[in-house]
């Protein structure tokens, strides 16, 4: 067997245990340190297939921002939200092996049945290494024949940004822009540790106790200490003139 | 078994896919579920990405970064809703939460 | 172009260049307290051997007879490995780092670089951002709140300056034309035309708002003064490292130099020539000579700012970057490819 097979093979075993990994697992912690993995793997093989600058793009963006995100959102949530795997109903993983067994076999019998066929491009080797290597020859074709595209895919972010920021803003939009506030997740004060700290000298930090009671559940205790989890950075403070 | 060929690279992005689709189909809490999404699209670039190997064509690669790049437009949104959803749901139970539903 | 090397040539000069790394890291730590201590005005470790030299090695054998506590709540095996990671990703950046060219060596050509990627300056990215999985990871498995609190902490700083220090990359990437790290500093060996004046074309003097940028982002990404909002020990005892002690503390420790070291490495390549210096095109030496000086220069701009600078706020942490970084950088982006349409005569 060539070496690069053998190679494909390892990788191919590490990805694909990792991926029964994210499924199986019961602390989502895990199931994300399991993905990472996983997205790895796949950025090495990209690396096999000659595409270097996709296997870097892999990495940063998807290990190195989303699945970052991931986590962070998990340590977030209130682990008390989170619901057990083995509360599934059963007929639900029953119906989902089988259909997953099912389209494997399909898909299996599909690739060994058929060839690819189609009209070869001009991305060999050569021309790659004409090209200057992958990034340059992947350069040229982004920008020229799939231009309009990449102007639709950068639109396509813009409004994913603007969304998320919409969407992670608190309800009483209104009332808290109209007054200036620093729109940030809290992680510089967790609940309870400095509840009454005055306003900083221009007024920037209102972390005052505010008068209506916090609608939030009590603090969790944990081994006699009281643990604090901050999932909303409002619960705790009020905006603008103090009291 | 003999040369490394684009069916290697097909039948681990198929398998990369079904066990993320069982994992959407089974799980319930929403965090995981996002994950399993996140593997199936990835197995989707894989496959394109080995098509275009195979074929001597940019535009594998090419739709990969597209791909990668909604992908993370998609994630922003995506824990941008969970997160809004923890807030005010209290819950991570893809099966409790249906207010749209109800 | 690279020569062809045997490969156990090649392990030779990886390995020869990731120890020249680790013991660059011990003594950075005592150049760190030495340079503190005369900036204010005290004498830093003196006991052990002259000047204090032995220190580091007093440090390791002190961190490895330690006691190492795990705690009770613990996740064992995610505590066990996530200083590992911090680690191993620092040190593998810089396997793209050039320290001159082919040269010849007892009759043999060497490349004085262990490999030299395509994407080398994203490779070395992509690693700064699989190293803070070290430190998320490392503080969830604590089960410590202030540990949480500083992973939390890393994973939106690290986030949010990775797109700063990207961003401000891509000028140099437009103006070199690639994201070789041998083809860039290849690109800044040549004069800058200025008429009468001779200067090195370093990209310093082509790209300077990126250079700041870049500097900021990179005390942002090590985590250290006055971004160290990940281990403020004011407010966080030590933040995600409070639960680890000896040898895996020292693993936490020793990532943090190395990456320290790396990313100066790097800004040295990126912006100021790499190995370019007076003589260096006669004696490779003097070129690896140029290039250590350099990243001396930005190691001692780090200590600097420690001694000097009080701590950010969280929130203006995050404002400087999104609100102040990113703007500028992407003006500077809009110019650089205005200016470079200009120069290839595709605009006017």
């Amino acid at each position: 067997m060539p070496w690069d097979v053998i190679i494909f093979y390892l990788i191919a075993a590490v990805c694909i245990t990792s991926a029964v990994g994210v499924v199986v697992a019961n602390n989502p912690v895990h199931a994300g340190v399991f993905l990472v993995i996983c997205f790895l793997n796949i950025a090495a093989t990209f690396v096999m297939m000659g595409a270097e600058f996709l296997a870097v793009v892999q990495v940063i963006v998807y290990t190195g921002a989303i699945l970052v995100l991931v986590l962070f959102v998990l340590m977030l949530v209130d682990p008390d939200d989170l619901p057990e795997f083995h509360t599934a109903r059963p007929v639900q993983r029953v119906v989902g092996l089988l259909l997953g067994a099912i389209l494997l076999l399909e898909v299996g019998a599909a690739i060994l049945s058929r060839t690819v066929t189609g009209a070869r491009g001009d991305a060999t080797a050569q021309n790659i290494a004409a090209a200057g290597g992958n990034t340059q020859a992947l350069g040229r074709v982004l920008y020229s024949d799939y231009l309009l595209a990449f102007e639709v895919v950068s639109l396509v972010l813009l409004v994913g940004v603007i969304g998320a920021i919409v969407l992670a803003l608190p309800e009483r939009l209104g009332e808290q822009i109209s007054i200036t506030r620093r729109g940030t997740i809290s992680l510089g004060h967790p609940r309870g540790t400095d509840a009454a700290l005055p306003a900083g000298p221009a007024g920037e930090t209102p972390m005052v106790d505010r008068e209506t009671p916090s609608p939030t559940p009590e603090p969790t205790t944990a081994g006699g200490r009281t643990l604090i989890m901050v999932t909303d950075p409002d619960e705790r403070t009020t905006v603008g003139t103090r009291p | 078994m003999g040369e490394l060929g684009v069916e290697h690279f097909l039948f681990l992005s198929a398998a990369l896919f079904i066990i993320g689709m069982m994992g959407v189909l089974t799980r319930r809490n929403l965090l995981i579920i996002f994950m399993c999404v996140e593997l199936m699209i990835n197995a989707v670039n894989l496959s394109l990405v080995a098509f275009g190997w195979e074929l001597d064509h940019l535009g594998g690669q090419g739709f990969a970064i597209f791909t990668i790049a909604v992908a993370a437009a998609e994630a922003a949104v995506g824990l941008a809703i969970i997160l809004a959803l923890s807030r005010r749901q209290k819950t991570m139970d893809v099966d409790e939460i249906r207010s749209l539903r109800d | 172009m690279p020569a062809d090397m045997p490969l156990w040539l090649n392990f030779v000069v990886a390995f020869v260049i990731m120890n020249v790394l680790l013991v660059g890291m011990a003594y950075m730590t005592w150049f760190e307290r030495k340079v503190m201590a005369a900036m204010q005005d005290r004498m830093g470790p003196t006991r052990t051997g002259p000047a204090g030299l032995l220190q580091p090695i007093a440090d390791g054998i002190k961190l490895l007879g330690k006691e190492d506590l795990i705690p009770a709540a613990a996740d064992k095996l995610v505590f066990f490995f996530a200083p590992l990671i911090i680690f191993v990703t620092a040190i593998v950046s810089v396997a793209v780092i050039p320290f001159g060219g082919t040269v010849e060596i007892f009759g043999a050509d060497v490349n004085l670089f262990i490999t030299d990627l395509n994407v080398g300056a994203l490779y070395v990215l992509a690693f700064g951002s699989i190293g803070v999985y070290g430190i998320i990871l490392g503080a969830y498995a604590s089960a410590n709140r202030f540990s949480l609190l500083g992973g939390l902490r890393a994973a939106a700083q690290v986030v949010s300056y990775e797109i700063i220090l990207g961003l401000a990359l891509v000028g140099v990437f437009m103006l070199s034309g690639s994201l070789s790290l041998r083809e860039i500093m290849l690109t800044q060996q040549t004069e800058l035309d200025l008429g009468p004046l001779a200067l090195p074309n370093w990209f310093i003097l082509s790209q300077p708002l990126a250079f700041v940028i870049y500097m900021i982002a990179a005390v942002a990404e090590t985590n250290r003064a006055p971004f160290d909002l990940p281990e403020a020990e004011t407010e966080l005892v030590s933040g995600f490292h409070t639960e680890y002690s000896a040898f895996r503390f020292s693993f936490y420790f020793l990532g943090e130099y190395i990456n320290m070291i790396v990313i100066s490495l790097f800004a040295a390549t990126l912006f100021l020539g790499g190995t370019d210096g007076p003589g260096s095109d006669a004696y490779w030496g003097l070129g690896i000579l140029w290039l250590l000086l350099k990243t001396v220069a930005f190691l001692f701009f780090y200590v600097w700012l420690r001694t000097t600078l009080p701590r950010f706020r969280y929130d203006q942490l995050m404002g400087i970057a999104w609100k102040v970084l990113l703007p500028l950088v992407l003006l500077n982006i809009v110019v650089t490819a205005f200016i470079r349409l200009v120069g290839n005569g595709q605009v006017f």
